[in-house]
């Protein structure tokens, strides 16, 4: 079975994933093993539709929401029979319907989070990090990593901007964003594409002191040894939210193995696993606060509360871009700039 | 008329029956491999066919009309910065690696071969890796920078902030990666030297650097182009190096074409620019093939 996955969500069981107490995947590695999971590694929501759209094809896919509408219209992949899938009784109806489309769950919800501006607390003035702006600051020149993750950064030079609708820009805003984004390019040292193997070294080392993460990395830091002095900003415009949910590939012939892979990523241990190793939310409707190890950092990322995405004082839920393919092009002339 | 008689021989050659076959295989393979890509390609860039879904297959010269004339958008100054750094680390290559294919020419003797597969050992590892084993020792914690900070060069702490993520690194290890390769030819030109010529100018009074600069020197070019040419036209396309070593304005043309092919697929606007690189490595052939036709037909006679 071929998966398009983000780094790090293989399944346990897998040599893939090295992460103790993920349990996600297990039933069904447990039961079938192994070996007969392939994955492609996801590098930027626009990259995953970008390899679906030239050809490749795959059992199940593990988009984000923003593009949900993407693979629908592009005939991509086929609805899911959700009684094959116990546990998704369980998950919660506002994201569950997010994966609904010609009145068919096309998507299964289950992971979400923010994004925001990960940052060094022992070598950033407090005073400095208030929110996005935080990354046009030329006071830390050569120690900003923005993600090469080129529609994600349309989005934050938008609310940087104050522009109103940050998927959905003008000609215009557009403009302003792109001509933004090459003014900011130079304080960056690098543009960060894994975020194990980029981000994370260079954020624990102290080569980067400011770079656009989502919480995991705060949890990381919070659980190094010794801690490493991270804050994830709640900045004054606002963090990103997103979502992502499991698709199913529209020729795949293993459709049963398809609801029994994503029946052991939705089970209710398995959502728990996923907040406890990665203080993401999960859609599992039934998971307490009681039950994650540090409820108090739960609380304060409000897991177990998938409704705080539509908060927009606090969060922008990245969603579907009309002109993904203008952003996209804008992006590549911000690189090339 | 004699002149003439051995080019009448050939072209009745080519004409026997049967013999014109000979060519097909090699034939079909260029259009299978080379031409017919490039044919694709050109459609997508003139929206003939596309990847975007939605987008419907109409010609429009939109892109090009984008992308030219030059000047009008960064991809030109991403193209400039390419051609500097590629052109930069062609002469540094060449000069760097002059050298050491004279110590293997004129100097090893029996071991030349020996110390020629020594230089060559480490291209037997993947290039990756050793691109990235540059990033251990070029990064703000790696080996270098610590190394200064063990020596008191500098603070414990602050690395040399150009020595990663900049053109410098770029270019190093470019040139890393091409010096034993630009070495070969011009080992191979100047071991084939008849070096009768060189004891005929010693002979006559030459000094060892004037032997060198005026008789050495001049039949090694046909090597020196083709080393140049060795680095230039690989480097023109490179999107490798400054992926991993380089920062956001280290990037190359390269990398602008292979973004557009993967990570925010637009096949269309990739393929403008994929055909310009080819055109500029079209006219670089031109331009250096030339010299270096003309120099194998020297050879030849």
């Amino acid at each position: 079975m071929t998966i398009l996955e983000w780094d790090g969500y293989q399944a346990a069981g897998t040599k893939a994933q090295t992460t103790k107490g993920i349990v996600f995947g297990k039933d069904y590695t447990d039961e079938f093993g192994a070996n007969g999971l392939a994955y492609s590694l996801i590098t930027n929501d626009s990259q995953a539709i970008g390899k679906v759209r030239t050809g490749s094809k795959f059992d199940v896919l593990h988009p984000c929401a923003e593009n949900f509408k993407d693979y629908v219209d592009g005939g991509f992949v086929q609805p899911w029979d959700t009684s094959l899938l116990p546990s998704f009784a369980n998950l919660n109806p506002a994201l569950v319907k997010g994966g609904q489309f010609n009145g068919q769950q096309y998507a299964i919800p289950w992971d979400w989070g923010y994004g925001s501006v990960i940052y060094r607390t022992d070598m950033v003035d407090p005073a400095d990090a208030t929110g996005w702006e935080l990354f046009w600051n030329p006071k830390y020149k050569g120690r900003i990593s923005m993600w090469n993750g080129a529609t994600t950064n349309f989005e934050i030079a938008a609310l940087k901007l104050g522009f109103p609708e940050m998927d959905n820009l003008s000609s215009d805003q557009l403009d302003q964003a792109t001509q933004s984004l090459i003014e900011q390019k130079p304080l960056n040292k690098f543009l960060w594409v894994s975020e194990y193997t980029n981000l994370q070294p260079a954020l624990t080392n102290g080569d980067i002191w400011i770079a656009y993460s989502w919480q995991d990395q705060w949890v990381y830091g919070r659980e190094h040894k010794p801690p490493i002095p991270f804050n994830f900003m709640q900045p004054t415009q606002g963090r990103l939210g997103w979502y992502c949910g499991f698709m199913l590939g529209k020729d795949t012939a293993n459709y049963y193995h398809a609801h029994k892979y994503v029946e052991s990523y939705i089970n209710h241990q398995a959502c728990l696993s996923l907040t406890n190793n990665f203080y993401y939310g999960s859609a599992d409707a039934t998971v307490k606060l009681s039950e994650i190890s540090d409820p108090l950092l739960a609380k304060s990322l409000s897991i177990g509360d998938p409704n705080v995405l539509s908060d927009t004082s606090k969060v922008h839920l990245q969603s579907w871009e009309p002109n993904e393919i203008a952003v996209q092009t804008a992006w590549e002339k911000v690189t090339a700039a | 008329m004699s002149a003439v008689r051995p080019r009448a021989r050939r072209s009745a050659s080519i004409l026997r029956p049967g013999s014109g076959l000979l060519i097909l295989p090699p034939a079909v393979w260029v259009l299978a491999v080379l031409v017919a890509p490039i044919v694709l390609i050109g459609l997508y860039s003139v929206n003939l066919k596309t990847n975007l879904l939605g987008v419907p297959t109409a010609f429009s010269t939109a892109n090009w009309k984008d992308f030219l004339p030059p000047g009008s958008n960064p991809f030109w100054d991403r193209f400039k910065i390419s051609m500097t750094i590629t052109v930069a680390v062609s002469v540094i290559t060449v000069v760097a690696a002059y050298p050491l294919a004279y110590f293997l020419a004129f100097v090893a003797g029996k071991r030349r071969y020996a110390l020629l597969m020594v230089l060559l050992a480490p291209f037997f590892t993947s290039y990756l890796l050793r691109v990235i084993a540059w990033q251990v020792i070029l990064n703000n914690h790696g080996v270098f920078n610590s190394l200064l900070w063990d020596l008191g060069l500098r603070p414990h702490g602050d690395g040399i902030p150009w020595l990663i993520y900049s053109k410098f690194s770029v270019g190093l290890v470019l040139f890393y990666s091409w010096v034993p390769f630009v070495a070969v030819p011009m080992f191979v030109v100047l071991d084939t030297m008849d070096r009768s010529l060189i004891e005929a100018a010693h002979d006559l009074g030459a000094s060892r650097l004037t032997a060198f600069l005026r008789v050495t020197f001049p039949l090694s070019i046909p090597g020196v182009i083709a080393g140049f040419v060795f680095v230039l036209i690989p480097t023109t396309g490179e999107f490798i190096t400054p992926l991993l070593v380089g920062g956001p304005s280290s990037f190359m043309f390269g990398n602008s074409i292979q973004s557009f092919f993967t990570d925010t697929p637009n096949w269309n606007y990739g393929a403008v620019l994929a055909l310009w690189l080819v055109a500029v490595v079209l006219v670089m052939l031109l331009v250096f093939g030339r010299y270096l036709s003309t120099d194998l037909e020297d050879a030849a006679t």
